[in-house]
């Protein structure tokens, strides 16, 4: 754990990057990576780390909304030749977020449900010009084939019968997420929130409050009055788990033919917390579908049924006044994300795909518009 | 006869659909993501661009709606009398922008948000939820109806 004392009331390793991106705002613009250049840091990278294998195959995979990613074979003097894939931070991005613990927490998850295996990490930028990190390959696609284009997975309809077989996996893994041991794990890189029942809710609301102060582009009274009803109502729990932090269809990988999740994916906003959080993030409408005036969410099932099967795969007693309370984190959450970190990085052109941030910061309307109804809610009881 | 907005912006879009696209490698996911959604961003800004002078106005008058109705409420609390005065005076001096008008008062809102959960004057803080909130919802339906046209809002895609 870190001693660094800053001013924000968070996580001590998250206060730290809080104060460290302030020293990227006045960076010149960001070049996206080339291939070529790619190609030639893994060879460096692997002349090192693996003398004699042969880095080969780069291409930059599409998708996703916040790094640089790319997929590239490395064959062994032996003739082995595995697939990996190098996540690389941009300047700046719709999120911000850490290698190292994204490294860790995926090590930690192996063998517990599916996810890469993360092999390789350059936490400081030492050779790479951006953090990155080095993971497994994993087989498997985010959405049918026979869907269409869509943005980081937004509006993603699986349909019948793959929508039945990726259930049961669905909460079983969210489940084994929030049930798994973290303090037996050694997290070193996530601190444990445990001095006072608040203290993790508290670090998570001090944590988007100061990149929302740090970076939004406009005033909205709604969300003031948001930010201070969630932190006028920070509400006890009782049991931190592990929150994924982005857990929805579109971050999972499924293989097409068998149906089965091959993958959990986007690890990188997870930290230690109450798992009501996860719950009030995948109910989101943003994430769901609507079809025949059902909506289902992440496209799996309605909310009802959603916390039904999750409680009974997790054994967690889901309070409805908790969810209420994430609910409307999440929406907050999501309009800082979209609003304000990802048009400040198309902004001051800190990213490598502006022109994807700026066509997601249209759905900040969506996220004002239900923290205002939910925040009516509450008043009127 | 000069070329139109929309002529140039419709060989714009021609040029990257039936050139570039197609010329580009079919590992190129990131570029071909990247040139679709510069076509859509173009579309969506040729639909709304004759009516876009008319739709800022209309952000300014809301929160200017918004100011003016936090004024009604009366006095401020001593505490958060030089918040409400800057508020008074974004909205007696609205700016020929309307953009920047409007980010003018809603700073000036802000700043009495802040002021007043400060000095713990919960009962105005109270008073200004109860008449922020139906004019922010107000304005985000009108905001949600602008960008519906992305394609994102399943509840406005479906109706």
């Amino acid at each position: 754990m870190s001693g660094i004392h800053t001013r924000v009331d968070t996580e001590p390793q998250l206060a730290e990057m809080l104060e460290a991106r302030k020293a990227r705002r006045s960076k010149p613009p960001y070049i996206p990576q080339r291939d070529g250049d790619v190609t030639a840091l893994l060879q460096s990278f692997f002349a090192k780390e693996e003398p004699e294998s042969q880095v080969g195959d780069v291409a930059r995979i599409g998708g996703g909304a916040s790094k640089e990613q790319f997929v590239f074979s490395l064959a062994k003097p032996g003739g082995e030749k595995r697939r990996y894939v190098l996540r690389m931070d941009a300047l700046e991005g719709i999120t911000e977020t850490s290698r190292e613990r994204e490294f860790e927490i995926l090590k930690a998850f192996q063998g517990v449900v599916p996810v890469p295996e993360p092999i390789w990490l350059d936490a400081d930028a030492s050779h790479f010009p951006t953090p990155a990190i080095i993971m497994e390959f994993v087989e498997g696609v985010t959405k049918p084939e026979t869907e269409g284009v869509s943005v980081t997975g937004l509006g993603t309809v699986l349909g019948d019968p793959l929508r039945g077989m990726l259930a049961p996996q669905y909460f079983a893994n969210l489940a084994k997420i929030h049930n798994f041991d973290w303090q037996a794990a050694g997290l070193e890189h996530f601190s444990a929130p445990l001095a006072d029942p608040k203290q993790p809710t508290r670090w998570l609301i001090q944590f988007w409050k100061e990149l929302l102060e740090q970076d939004a582009v406009t005033k909205e009274p709604l969300l003031r009055l948001a930010t201070q009803w969630l932190e006028d109502n920070v509400p006890d729990c009782d049991n931190p788990c592990v929150v994924h932090g982005d857990y929805r269809t579109g971050n999972y990988l499924f293989d097409e033919e068998s149906s089965e999740v091959t993958a959990i994916l986007d690890w990188e906003m997870s930290y230690i917390g109450d798992f009501h959080a996860d719950l009030g993030w995948l109910l989101q409408p943003v994430f769901g579908s609507r079809i025949d005036g059902v909506f289902r969410a992440s496209d799996i099932a309605p909310p009802e049924e959603i916390i039904a099967r999750y409680e009974e795969a997790s054994g967690n007693k889901v309070d409805p006044a908790k969810l209420h309370y994430f609910t409307v984190f999440n929406a907050w959450k999501s309009y800082i994300l979209v609003s304000a970190l990802g048009m400040q990085a198309a902004r001051t052109a800190h990213n490598h795909q502006d022109v994807l941030l700026t066509f997601l910061a249209a759905t900040g309307p969506m996220f004002v518009d239900e923290l205002a109804r939910l925040l009516m809610m509450e008043e009127s009881q | 006869m000069n070329p139109s907005v929309d002529d140039r912006l419709n060989s714009v879009l021609r040029a990257l659909e039936t050139v570039v696209l197609p010329a580009l490698p079919e590992s190129a996911s990131l570029a071909q993501e990247q040139v679709m959604l510069a076509m859509g961003q173009i579309q969506i800004i040729q639909a709304q661009r004759d009516v876009t002078p008319e739709f800022e106005r209309g952000e300014l008058v809301d929160i200017s709606t918004m100011g003016n109705a936090i004024l009604a409420l009366g006095p401020a609390p001593e505490t958060c009398a030089a918040q409400h005065e800057a508020l008074k005076a974004a909205l007696a001096k609205p700016g020929n922008e309307p953009r920047t008008a409007a980010e003018s008062v809603r700073g000036a809102i802000d700043d009495l948000l802040v002021a007043a959960r400060q000095s713990g004057e919960d009962a105005y803080r109270a008073q200004l939820s109860k008449t922020i909130l139906p004019l922010a919802k107000e304005r985000a339906g009108k905001d949600r109806e602008w960008f519906a046209v992305m394609g994102f809002d399943i509840d406005l895609s479906a109706a």
